[in-house]
């Protein structure tokens, strides 16, 4: 029977009751791992939901996993370097995997480095940098963003008077939005699915995206279609570096993490993230190769200024690994070893990254950068570079780009 | 303060409706004073400067408006001269806040001038506000209105579910009802209220806001000169049509619930426009208070001047199927037009607006121009309605959404991009990896011209789907007004007397059935509001 003074009771109480609901079920799925329910097999051992709310998921994680080795990136180190890895000394562990996707820049790598310091009695921090953000100006800031009021301390070391506020408003888009219950529900429904996305506790995520992707469409087309988006980018750069002539920019910012790392008597590892040559390739024929030469020599008189405390290592270059042969278009199935795409490596050749730095038998890969030897490794990429580009194998590995960018083998 | 806010839904507004039924049940008067000062405190939330730029402006209006009252038959002449200020102050008004910086950058692109622009604090809701303020002069200059005091004419004015953006009321459909309203808790205007508001806020936050993200990159790389497929351009057409459709819908939903709280009824604004089998028919159902304002203040009385000028030369004038083309250029084109290079202009000062809106005056004129001609040369009306009403759909469907892209274009090059796009000139693309899932059918639209690009296969089913989708509920399921019609939503609208089935089915009651699925919908919207997003009209 009709009647507005029910309608408007029942309206009331299922509202209510609804909404007990969703909010108990996003407590116990926890989809972006912010509040730490145990994870329940077969109902949220998965994680997808971090997926687009990696540095919520992260931060909140981070404080809970107390590690002693704090792995600092972008996406190449979130999905790359498995903290997990038997390769890492035992010394090291617990490790958390620190790397934000979604293009954090070298502030955001200070910023994460320092709310782990603060965290907990963190030994040993590698911090991977991409050569890319130090050759474009950060725009200046438009106030702090979300990610920055969740931080316990503001840049200059003071406590964040933000911070209660915002660890507020992550409870509420944790438990009371229609995107943690999307969420949680997808978490629920596709948990049993084995191409599900996962963040695990530690920070590492695996490889599920990138691996549909290669199953939908092959590595080829993933290598194509990051060699544009990478075009794009470094002309991009081309065009915001072209005239400036001092200190490369974010050099600073490194030298703010080797500052906050020895104040804190952490162990600092700066590690120059590798990247396949299909990328080197690009940022060599628009002539910005002298650029990356640059940056590896700033990087080392940075390293070397602390006095041997920090180890600057570098993968950017034509090794065995970043020259690996990519398949050829309409190939959906041969899979690459080494890297996902020209941008993102796999969790083998991170493998291959831990023994070379903290292992033993490790193949001969990368340098340990100095003062004393970056010219000579310099040198030495370019001589490689010729042999490997510019040789018998050089056309077969550069996909479409020979067609766009033809002058493959004069130097800028 | 938005609608679609957390603050507005469980702060503002429970402590607004529970006080005014508090003072309202002890006496009137305090609590449509209350109503007032809360209307206040909503416009003064964003920038309070803005009270300081609306009340000095309400203040001389009411003291115009005595004036008025007071000369008005008596002195018809100095009454004139009082409402022609008082017209030309409210557009003064509009015109330095709104229109200023476009007056100077227009002469600067004209005429190289260098005028220099400023930074000027547009108050919010300036259109809708100046539109009312000189719609109720010239009603009281006619005598339609009589009796009121300030407290009434501020409470007209500021009444905030349509204080922003509109529906655009008169004075003589508002205070009537406020006179008469309960002022105390009712629970079927609260029910009813209820009911439309959370319809509202869920078109909006569920169904306009995910499109944004679809279309936004659309129309940026149009603006930076990057052609777009034909694909990518019908998204971005389509898209910010639904967009903007359910955007504003749901806003005016939520003005009809947010007002029926109070036991007002507000009149109707937005009737399904996508459904109309002409431009005439959109315009009737589209933002239906700006064109009844348009109407009845700068059509007919420019209609009105000029057949008395045709008159008086001895010209012909209008003479329905049997009207001269002279008297139809410039007794209704002319007119129809101008009317609508103001609606451009009144949505906002910039040439995609101007033009936006003299192509809805041409069209409108083609629309007056075929009904004149199309009785000699299709007699039988009853044949033609039943044939022609879905080719008069297709129509006006196309020009709508065509046309909206000037609306979200930036520049008059970005719609040009855009629809060159829409028409293939930059060729047709589908995301690689779709395009090879499609097997040999791949090879077929190859050889038509179809080409794979990098771009996103799963970006292209979203707004595929969620473009079908909107679309299914825009053009095919009864409105708010329709659902709800047995308990006036909106100021005279009545049931169907032959209502379809779905109607029937879909006829709310103050049910339990109801009562649990709009828990549903309104759980749904709340839970979606987690990002704050303005109103697209609210610009304006």
């Amino acid at each position: 029977m009709a009647s507005p003074n029910r309608f408007l009771r029942t309206w009331t109480m299922m509202l209510c009751v609804l909404a007990g609901l969703v909010v108990a079920l996003n407590l116990l799925i926890d989809p972006y791992d912010v509040f730490g329910t145990p994870r329940i097999p077969g109902l949220s051992l998965m994680k997808p939901g971090p997926k687009n709310h990696a540095l919520l998921a992260k931060t909140y994680q981070e404080a809970r996993a107390h590690p002693v080795t704090v792995l600092i990136g972008s996406s190449s180190t979130h999905i790359g370097v498995d903290a997990a890895a038997p390769e890492w000394p035992e010394a090291m562990r617990p490790i958390y995997n620190y790397g934000i996707p979604g293009g954090a820049g070298v502030s955001t790598r200070l910023d994460t480095l320092r709310e782990a310091i603060f965290n907990g009695a963190i030994e040993n921090a590698v911090v991977f940098l991409d050569f890319q953000d130090f050759l474009a100006f950060s725009p200046p800031g438009d106030g702090m963003s979300e990610d920055d009021r969740r931080y316990h301390l503001l840049p200059d070391g003071k406590p964040n008077p933000y911070r209660r506020l915002q660890v507020a408003d992550d409870m509420f888009l944790s438990l009371a939005t229609m995107g943690s219950l999307t969420d949680s529900l997808k978490t629920v429904v596709f948990q049993r699915d084995p191409t599900l996305l996962n963040l695990a506790p530690d920070g590492s995520s695996n490889d599920a995206d990138f691996r549909n992707a290669f199953l939908a469409d092959g590595m080829h087309d993933l290598f194509a279609q990051k060699d544009d988006f990478e075009l794009e980018r470094a002309e991009r750069l081309r065009r915001s570096i072209a005239e400036w002539q001092g200190a490369l920019p974010n050099v600073d910012t490194v030298r703010a993490i080797v500052a906050l790392t020895r104040a804190n008597h952490v162990k600092l590892t700066l590690v120059i993230t590798p990247h396949h040559a299909d990328a080197l390739e690009i940022y060599w024929r628009i002539g910005l190769w002298p650029r990356i030469e640059q940056l590896k020599t700033e990087l080392a008189a940075v390293a070397d200024q602390a006095g041997g405390d920090v180890a600057l290592w570098d993968f950017l270059n034509y090794d065995q690994f970043n020259t690996e042969g990519v398949p050829a278009a309409g190939d959906r199935h041969t899979p690459t070893v080494w890297f996902w795409e020209p941008t993102h490596f796999k969790k083998h050749l991170g493998a291959v990254l831990i023994r070379r730095m903290f292992g033993r038998d490790a193949p001969q890969y990368g340098a340990l950068l100095t003062v004393a030897n970056v010219d000579a490794v310099n040198r030495r990429i370019r001589d490689r570079r010729r042999e490997r580009v510019c040789g018998h194998d050089g056309p077969e590995l550069l996909t479409a780009l020979a067609v766009k960018i033809p002058d493959g083998c004069a130097l800028p | 303060m938005l609608f679609n806010s957390y603050s507005f839904i469980f702060g503002f507004l429970p402590t607004v409706v529970i006080g005014f039924y508090i003072l309202g049940a002890r006496r009137r008067e305090w609590g449509l004073a209350w109503l007032t000062a809360a209307s206040l405190l909503f416009y003064a939330w964003w920038r309070p400067i803005n009270v300081l730029l609306i009340a000095p402006s309400i203040l001389i209006n009411y003291g115009l408006a005595r004036a008025l009252e007071k000369t008005g038959e008596a002195r018809p002449a100095f009454a004139r001269t009082i409402l022609i200020a008082g017209i030309v102050f409210n557009l003064c008004f509009l015109g330095y806040f709104k229109y200023l910086n476009f007056a100077a950058s227009a002469m600067n692109d004209a005429f190289g001038t260098g005028f220099v622009l400023t930074q000027l604090i547009l108050p919010l809701g300036i259109s809708f506000i100046t539109f009312q303020k000189i719609a109720f002069l010239v009603d009281v200059q006619a005598g339609r209105v009589s009796r009121f005091s300030l407290a009434d004419y501020g409470l007209f004015v500021l009444f905030f579910p349509q204080l922003i953006a509109g529906p655009i009321v008169h004075y003589r459909e508002m205070m009537p009802q406020f006179r008469a309203a309960p002022c105390r808790y009712d629970p079927e205007n609260v029910a009813v209220g209820i009911s439309l508001f959370f319809f509202g806020l869920a078109k909006k936050v569920i169904l306009a806001d995910p499109m944004s993200p679809l279309v936004a990159p659309l129309y940026a790389r149009a603006a930076a000169g990057g052609g777009q497929s034909m694909i990518d351009a019908w998204i971005a057409a389509l898209g910010f049509t639904l967009q903007i459709y359910f955007d504003f819908s749901g806003y005016s939903d939520m003005a009809l619930g947010l007002a029926r709280f109070f036991g007002i009824k507000l009149p109707v604004n937005f009737n399904s426009p996508l459904q109309a089998t002409s431009i005439i028919d959109f315009w009737l159902r589209w933002h239906v208070s700006l064109t009844r304002f348009l109407t009845a203040y700068i059509y007919n009385p420019m209609t009105l001047s000029l057949t008395r000028k045709r008159m008086a030369a001895g010209k012909p004038i209008f003479g329905g199927r049997n009207t001269s083309l002279p008297a139809f250029l410039s007794l209704l084109a002319m007119p129809t037009i101008l009317t609508m290079l103001v609606s451009g202009l009144w949505h906002g000062a910039g040439y995609t607006y101007i033009v936006w809106g003299l192509l809805h005056g041409v069209l409108l004129c083609i629309n007056h121009g075929w009904r004149l001609a199309r009785p000699r040369i299709w007699p039988d009306t009853k044949r033609y309605n039943v044939r022609m009403a879905p080719v008069g759909f297709i129509l006006t469907f196309l020009s709508v959404v065509a046309a909206m892209v000037m609306f979200r274009a930036p520049t008059l090059s970005a719609t040009l991009m855009l629809w060159k796009g829409m028409i293939g000139v930059y060729g047709v693309t589908v995301p690689a990896a779709v395009f090879s899932q499609l097997g040999e059918l791949a090879g077929w639209l190859s050889a038509v011209g179809v080409q794979p690009a990098w771009t996103s296969g799963s970006m292209l089913l979203t707004s595929t789907v969620r473009i079908g989708c909107l679309l299914v509920i825009a053009l095919a399921m009864p409105n708010t007004l329709r659902i709800l019609a047995a308990f006036e939503p909106a100021l005279g609208v009545k049931p169907d007397r032959t209502p379809s089935r779905l109607v029937q089915v879909l006829t709310w009651v103050p049910d339990t059935a109801w009562a649990v699925g709009l828990a549903f919908v309104a759980l749904a919207g709340m839970l979606s509001l987690g990002q704050l997003s303005e109103f697209l009209y609210w610009q304006f």
